[in-house]
Order: structure tokens, then C-alpha cells, then sequence
């Protein structure tokens, strides 16, 4: 049932949401002891279904009222632990909420908790969490994806109607594709980043999974805006992300870059793309070979950019104002240090490490400065292709989800993985990742639909054109 | 090339203590890391940066006064508080 069919069943009164909260309530003690895909699963959701049905029953229901949603652990919620999936945040309770937050409780949205995540949302397996690894609903001895793992896990095996996740380099698109559902990342200004635990505020975006790309549009009708406490955010970014549902996809045009299919790809995830291109042929759209000659380079440019923020972002983690604080130190100097040795995760001080070497003197021209060439150069080449294209397609991810234990711990693979996502991050695009197959065992196959900044629309509807006519399997758990 | 005197120096720079057994193995993990990060270092540099101008910064905000958070909010979060401050280590 889509979020648009749930919202006239809670407003005809057919459903109660009540009982809608007691459901999903329910599925989630039965399964998430198996997916691990909450951190936090909140204690009050019954009072805030009793609230969202006074407002229904007063004929006053916004979009989202009464709809049960999970929300990562790394945004803000007043009053409920907020973690990031880290021994640092294990027991922070903002007293503030996130600006999406605000806006799901102004519509009286049912939140049914905090969502597991790789530790400080670095990673594309959600194994670094401090809180054990989230398992994928299709096989539970494979990795869900990540940084998003448990919002696209907690989704795909019914535990909630929608998820807001959290897009750096991927981290929506990626575990959506691993999970079999839909994950839309924004254009970068369109969601406010105001109370996102940050991790690299140039590069980070606010984005939903949900079941369908109309889901995802639905929910980001709820969420996207202008505010004054995130000056990144965008008046451009307008709404009405439905207004193309059902539009015709004859004379479309869809730029394939030749890079995105390169032998890193596996070729189930190259059959199924290329199944989906020809599909929307099919449909009368225009398939437009093209080009991005930078591709090679974009995963570096992407760590050293991310890490270089993140190095900076992270120093705030000190023990003093809030979080872990180690019992040893004498000195000021010490107690920080230790803390953050004793706080961190190893992939979370790897990346500081890198960021600051990035940022050091003597390597900053060499390494940073390069990085950011690349990024100008990759989003010159983004519009070059939109000059011939309306929007481009490309694999989510160069395989399945991979069994938990096969790569985690091998830092330069795992990065290398990200090869498909980056670039959208570092041209600050919008895109969604749809299933178009399955391999050969049943693990879904996700593929990306890039739109031009602030044309959510258009790739939610031909996300939408696609899934309408695809026949989905469902996740075992 | 990265050395255990690197990882060091930048573990200081973090902020981060490492024992001299993970210092070993963070420093052999990091330059693994660096050999894929030297791609970048085949761009022309005659290519021109990223400028913030590519971000499309909304106009600033009306300058008015408006109510800081409550101290009590501020310091409840943190594990050692004296007289509406945070307490730390003797510093001089």
C-alpha cells in the first residue's frame, strides 16, 4: 500500500493509527531481535498515535499525520538518544530536534525510533556500528549496505512505512538498492541539515527510503525547505516532488556513461541495468551514450574532500560539553585523547587521520587541492552530459550485498565500492536507486536514476514508470 | 611514503592516543589508503578548484534577537558541571 493509499485509509477512518502503531510495534519485537536494525525503538509511540488520531478525527490531517516512520540515529530528536552508532554519543539525548524532525512532528508523524547506521555514517556496510551489525531482511548473513543500513533494512521488512536516512557518498542510495526498496537523495540544499550530526556538511543530504519512488517523493514533500538555521538550504528546492507522477516517458532522454559499466561492475549488476535502459526504449525514451572521463578519480577526490570535513567536524567530540568522557587523563590534552581513542571506532579514526593528512602542511596542494579539481572537473561533466540528456542512469552499486565479514575490514576495497555514488554527492545532484533484478541468489540489484539540481520530480517519476511495471520479491524476514 | 613517525604526528594532530601495537597496524592500514588516494595526484594542476561559489547560499537571515538555549539544556549532556560551567582538567 502506498504512503498516498495509507494517508485516505487513516482519513476515511478505515484504519486507525492506534492500531497501524501497534502493528508496526509488533513486527518490530518479532523481528528486529534478527535485523538489529533499531538502536532505539521509542517507549511513547502510543501517546503519539492517540495525538496524530485527534488530529485526523478533527478533520485536520497533514500529509504524514499518524504515518509510522523510522528516523537514523545520527538526526536529532528531542528527548530520545540520538548515537550515530558510537560509543561517543551512547548516551546523548538532544534537547533539541533536527529541523526534519520539527516538521514530522508539526504534521504528528509517528516515530517509531532511531535507526542503526554505520558509526558516524562512514561505511557502506553498516558493520562499524558501536550498537553490532544490521542484517539484510533477504539473507541475514549479508550486510544491508550502509551508512543507512538499518532505515533500508527496517523498511524493506515492513518495520515502518518510511525512513529518513542520511546521503555523504551514497549512504540512502546504496543500502536501498542492497535491500530491495527505494532510496531518494536530494538535490544538496533542498533538506535542512540542521540538527544532522555532521559528518561532511558540503556533501551530506538528508534523503528517505521508502517502498516506492512515489513514497519517497511523498515523504520529501514533508520534509524539503528553506531554513534560516542551515544557510546551505535552497529557495530553489519548491515541492510538489509528484507533480511528474505518471508523465510520459516517450522522448526522454537518458544518458548512459560508459564509465559506470566498467569491468568494477559485476555482470548480473550490468544485465539488470541494461535491462531497465532497454525498458524504458520501450517506453519511446532515448538512450544517449555518453561520458565522464574523471569517473577513475572520483573515489579518492571523494574520501580525501569527505575526510577533510569530517577530521574538522569530529574535533568537537572532546568528553567536555557531552558524550563519552575517559576516566584517564590528568591534563587536558590527555583526557582528549583518550576519549577519543576510547570513544572512536577504527574506521571513524581512520578517516580523521586521512583528513587531517589531507589538510596537513606539505600535503594539502598534492592531496586536497587535486581533490578539489576533480570535484569541479566531475560537476562540469555532469552538466555537460545534461546538456544532451534529461536525466542519467547508472548501476547502484558494483554488486549485490556481499556476506558480512567479506570486505568490512579491508578499508581501500570498501572505498572502492562507493565507485557508482560518489559523484552525485560530489556535484551535489539529485538521484534515486530503484531495484531492477535480482542475481542469481535473489539478492536485489539496485540502479540509480540522476536527475538536475532540483528535478526531484522527474526522477521519481520515471523511478515510478519503471516500478509499476517490475515485479518485486519480498524480503524473507 | 607513510611512517610510523606520520601516523604519529598525525594522531597528535587528531587528537587521538594509539598504543604502539595499533600505531604498527594503523600506519600499515594508512598507507594502503594514501596509494589509492595518490590518483588524485594525476590531474593537471593547470585544472581549476572547486569554489564555494558552487554552493548556492541562501540570502542571510534578518539580524534579530532571539532567545539562546537555557543553560540547564546546554550542560545536561555533560558528565562533569560546576556552577553553570563545564568542568575540565587544570589547564595552567
Amino acid at each position: 500500500m502506498s504512503l498516498t493509499e495509507l494517508r485516505k485509509k487513516l482519513d476515511s477512518h478505515e484504519i486507525s493509527v492506534k492500531e497501524l502503531t501497534k502493528e508496526y510495534m509488533e513486527k518490530i519485537e518479532k523481528k528486529d531481535k534478527i535485523l538489529n536494525s533499531f538502536i532505539t525503538v521509542c517507549d511513547e509511540t502510543e501517546k503519539e498515535a492517540i495525538a496524530a488520531q485527534d488530529i485526523i478525527d478533527k478533520g485536520q490531517s497533514k500529509a504524514m499525520t499518524g504515518i509510522p516512520i523510522s528516523i537514523k540515529d545520527n538526526i536529532c530528536t528531542e528527548g530520545i538518544r540520538t548515537t550515530c552508532a558510537s560509543k561517543m554519543l551512547n548516551d546523548f539525548v538532544p534537547f533539541y530536534n533536527a529541523t526534519v524532525t520539527e516538521k514530522l512532528n508539526n504534521e504528528k508523524a509517528v516515530i517509531l525510533g532511531k535507526t542503526n547506521m554505520d558509526e558516524f555514517a562512514m561505511g557502506a556496510s553498516s558493520c562499524t556500528s558501536y550498537f553490532g551489525r544490521v542484517k539484510n531482511p533477504y539473507n541475514t548473513d549479508c550486510v544491508p549496505g550502509g551508512s543507512s543500513g538499518g532505515a533500508a533494512a527496517s523498511v524493506a521488512a515492513g518495520l515502518c512505512a518510511a525512513a529518513l536516512g542520511s546521503d555523504t557518498g551514497g549512504s540512502v542510495r546504496q543500502p536501498a538498492a542492497f535491500c530491495g526498496v527505494t532510496g531518494l537523495k536530494p538535490t544538496y540544499g533542498t533538506v535542512s541539515r540542521y540538527g544532522l550530526i555532521a559528518f561532511a556538511s558540503s556533501l551530506d543530504q538528508i534523503g528517505v527510503i521508502a517502498n516506492s519512488a512515489e513514497d519517497t517523493g511523498y515523504v520529501l514533500n514533508s520534509i524539503y525547505g528553506y531554513d534560516v538555521n542551515d544557510r546551505t538550504t535552497s529557495k530553489k528546492a519548491q515541492g510538489n516532488y509528484l507533480s511528474k507522477i505518471g508523465q510520459n516517458i516517450k522522448g526522454l532522454k537518458i544518458g548512459i556513461p560508459k564509465e559506470f559499466f566498467s569491468d568494477a561492475v559485476s555482470d548480473d549488476v550490468k544485465q539488470s541495468v541494461m535491462s531497465a535502459a532497454e525498458y524504458y526504449k520501450s517506453c519511446g525514451a532515448e538512450l544517449v551514450e555518453s561520458s565522464m572521463p574523471s569517473l577513475p578519480y572520483a573515489v579518492s577526490a571523494y574520501y580525501l574532500i569527505s575526510s577533510a570535513e569530517a577530521a574538522s567536524n569530529l574535533s568537537r567530540f572532546d568528553g567536555i560539553k557531552y558524550g563519552y568522557r575517559s576516566s584517564e587523563g590528568d591534563t587536558f590534552n590527555e583526557l582528549i585523547s583518550n576519549t577519543r581513542r576510547e570513544g572512536f571506532g577504527d574506521e571513524v579514526k581512520r578517516r580523521i587521520l586521512l583528513g587531517n593528512y589531507a589538510l596537513s602542511s606539505g600535503y594539502y596542494d598534492a592531496y586536497y587541492k587535486n581533490a578539489s579539481r576533480i570535484r569541479k572537473k566531475i560537476r562540469d561533466e555532469y552538466a555537460q552530459i545534461f546538456e544532451k540528456c534529461d536525466i542519467i542512469l547508472t548501476p547502484t552499486a558494483p554488486t549485490t550485498a556481499y556476506k558480512a565479514g567479506y570486505q568490512e575490514n579491508d578499508p581501500v576495497k570498501m572505498y572502492l565500492a562507493d565507485i557508482c555514488t560518489v559523484t552525485v554527492n560530489i556535484a551535489g545532484l539529485p538521484a534515486i536507486s530503484t531495484t531492477c533484478g535480482y542475481d542469481s541468489n535473489n539478492m536485489p540489484i539496485g540502479m540509480s536514476l540522476v536527475g538536475k539540481a532540483f528535478d526531484e520530480a522527474l526522477i521519481i517519476s520515471a523511478a515510478d514508470a519503471f516500478e509499476k511495471d517490475f515485479y518485486k520479491k519480498e524480503a524473507v524476514i | 611514503m607513510i611512517d610510523k613517525k606520520l601516523t604519529q604526528h598525525l594522531a597528535d594532530l587528531s587528537k587521538i592516543n594509539f598504543t604502539d601495537e595499533e600505531l604498527e597496524k594503523i600506519t600499515v592500514q594508512m598507507g594502503d589508503i594514501i596509494n589509492l588516494m595518490d590518483k588524485v595526484k594525476e590531474i593537471d594542476s593547470n585544472n581549476p578548484t572547486y569554489t564555494i561559489d558552487a554552493v548556492n547560499y541562501s540570502d542571510l537571515r534578518a539580524d534579530e534577537v532571539a532567545e539562546s538555549s537555557p543553560n540547564e539544556d546546554i550542560l545536561k549532556n555533560s558528565k562533569e558541571t560546576k556552577e553553570n560551567s563545564f568542568v575540565v582538567p587544570k589547564v595552567v
